[in-house]
């Protein structure tokens, strides 16, 4: 078949379709709403991947946490291409009391004013306030405070031993995040009234959408000395991984789902939109067309139509995810208690090339598939029987 | 010459075995025109429908210049038939969503003419035929005779060796009727084509060379 002559059968089918007015446009929509709906589900469920990962690793943690590192080393040497914040931090063990109040605790010295910048820790404040740069104050996980029976505003005294230089500190407030690790013998405090000065020191490093850890972290082992080591959010959070690819398959089948059923509603109207166009194939088949061209036509027309429809289907989608990316999807309601959207219920749905090119290439296989069986009818029967039948 | 040899066509239906053709023979020479003719369910639109090779006779052969289509693969049928065949129906069977003037390129376009070529045939036929401003038209905007001088013009088109009409003036009134078969037999005579009608109408039966009475399927009496 030559280009003239395919142009000619595209132009054919290009007519059937838009001369066919109203059972065109209702199989479009019904291909529009598919498109559109798959598209919005996958961005949805990409955005709330993005969310749980967001929320875990914007409370305190980092996308990557890097540890050991060097009392010299400078926070500037980890900010690579990809990296959009390194917040120092130096972790001591210690011994928090108020009276006859004794708590083991590790005393993590921060910077406040880069902590409230980069991380929600300051969110989950109960009582009292977050800290202040060189303020002698400490805060506290709820449960910490609750042993110690101690209030923002009350005096406590931290030391590396018991009843041996310890210092005192007023407590600046106390937090609550929901996640154990960070519920239980943790208290923060500026870095400058640390009681140690010498030390290695840690890191929650910040990475920018679309990079992955581990090849940042690939990149700092060139870098720096090897007691340096570092952890990616997802060997930190082994769970919270496992969720999203849960999340990944649970929404697969969802979406395969909701499409197997759109799709027989797609397959009978193309079978119905086919063999409504029966008499017209006859008489071209008395006029000479051959089978496989009938069978190309039929194929033309769902392409075309599909490429129309999908397009559609795919830039209401596109603005849908632009929308609501932009104001995103307020779920707190469904997720306050949820460790995960400890900081934010709010959804951004999110598009990826995966989410942007399935949905209408499912449509077209979906069409094509149901194109089928009335494509075989038409080539198969004869035009007489055809002709015969109207 | 168009050689038909002891045809036979039965259909299956609802009632039973239906014989629509018993042992039909006959020869039609070249550029002559042929009326078949007889009453409803005499079995002329299958006569037809086996000599333009829209169905396949179970007995019996058909030789159409040469050729036995019956014996040809699908395609070659296909490609036979859109290259030396026009067919009119008894109502016009125009193809619905093309324009009047798709209609009639359309044959051209299967036998791959180009698009000049397309458009100077479609424009002389259409002056031919009277209808020189309906181009962009429809189907469903035309009467019942342009319908059918239409369908005359789109079997014309690539100049068929032969030209099949079933009954092109039945659903037209007595005049629309006698000027769409003068139309097609002047049209026709003047491309050399071998024309093959089935009618009730006499008058027509009078204006062509020959004719072939069909009663039950069977010729009562052979001529030409």
């Amino acid at each position: 078949m030559t280009f003239k002559y395919l142009k000619f059968w595209i132009r054919t089918a290009f007519l059937f379709l838009f001369r066919s007015g109203r059972s065109t446009v209702t199989l479009s929509l019904m291909v529009v709403m598919a498109v559109t709906v798959l598209i919005f589900l996958s961005a949805l469920a990409v955005g709330i991947n993005d969310a749980m990962i967001r929320n875990s690793v914007g409370l305190y943690s980092g996308h990557i946490s890097g540890f050991s590192l060097p009392q010299s080393l400078d926070t500037q040497r980890l900010k690579i291409h990809g990296v959009v914040s390194v917040l120092k931090r130096i972790s001591i063990p210690g011994i928090l009391s108020k009276g006859n109040n004794i708590q083991t605790i590790t005393m993590v010295g921060v910077d406040p004013a880069a902590e409230l910048k980069t991380t929600a820790i300051w969110k989950k404040t109960v009582s009292g306030r977050f800290l202040k740069n060189a303020d002698r104050t400490v805060f506290l996980s709820h449960q910490l405070a609750d042993k110690l029976e101690v209030q923002p505003g009350d005096s406590v005294r931290f030391g590396l031993e018991l009843n041996k230089n310890q210092i005192p500190f007023i407590v600046s407030g106390i937090y609550k995040t929901g996640i154990d690790y960070l519920d239980r013998g943790i208290a923060f405090c500026p870095f400058e009234v640390l009681p140690v000065k010498k030390h290695t020191w840690e890191a929650a490093i910040f990475i920018r959408e679309g990079f992955e850890p581990e090849s940042i972290i690939a990149e700092y082992r060139t870098l720096l000395p090897e007691s340096a080591g570092f952890h990616s959010w997802k060997e930190m959070m082994p769970d919270l991984l496992q969720l999203i690819d849960l999340n990944y398959i649970s929404m697969g089948v969802v979406t395969v789902l909701v499409f197997g059923v759109v799709s027989l509603g797609i397959a009978c109207a193309f079978v119905i939109f086919i063999l409504k166009n029966l008499r017209e194939y006859g008489i071209m088949k008395a006029m000479g067309a051959t089978p496989g061209e009938i069978g190309c036509l039929i194929v033309i027309e769902v392409i075309l139509m599909n490429l129309a429809a999908s397009s559609i289907g795919v830039l209401i989608g596109v603005v849908l995810v632009f929308i609501t990316n932009h104001s995103g999807i307020d779920l707190t309601y469904f997720t306050s208690h949820n460790r995960y959207f400890v900081v934010s219920g709010v959804i951004f749905p999110r598009l990826t090339f995966f989410s942007l090119c399935l949905p209408p290439i499912l449509a077209l296989f979906f069409s094509l598939v149901s194109a089928i069986w009335p494509a075989a009818i038409v080539t198969r029967r004869k035009a007489a029987d055809i002709l015969r039948s109207f | 010459m168009i050689r038909v040899q002891g045809i036979s066509k039965e259909y299956r239906s609802g009632r039973g075995r239906v014989r629509a053709l018993t042992d039909v023979s006959f020869t039609i020479e070249k550029n002559n025109t042929v009326a078949v003719f007889g009453k409803s369910g005499s079995g002329k639109t299958t006569l037809l429908n086996c000599l333009g090779g829209l169905e396949q006779p179970e007995r019996g052969k058909i030789k159409c210049f040469g050729v036995e289509i019956h014996s040809l693969s699908e395609k070659a049928l296909c490609l036979f038939q859109r290259r030396n065949m026009g067919f009119v129906f008894q109502h016009g069977n125009l193809l619905s969503y093309l324009t009047v003037y798709q209609n009639i390129a359309f044959p051209l376009a299967l036998n791959n003419f180009d698009k000049k070529a397309i458009s100077k045939r479609v424009h002389e036929l259409l002056e031919k035929i009277g209808l020189a401003e309906t181009g962009p038209a429809l189907p469903y905007e035309l009467s019942g005779g342009e319908v059918q001088r239409v369908s005359v013009a789109r079997a014309m088109a690539h100049s068929p060796q032969i030209l099949l009409a079933d009954e092109p003036t039945a659903s037209l009134d007595t005049d629309t009727g006698r000027d769409l078969v003068q139309l097609m037999f002047k049209m026709g005579r003047e491309h050399g084509c071998t024309m093959i009608i089935s009618t009730h109408d006499q008058k027509i039966i009078n204006l062509a060379d020959a004719f072939l009475p069909l009663r039950d399927g069977k010729i009562e009496k052979e001529d030409g």
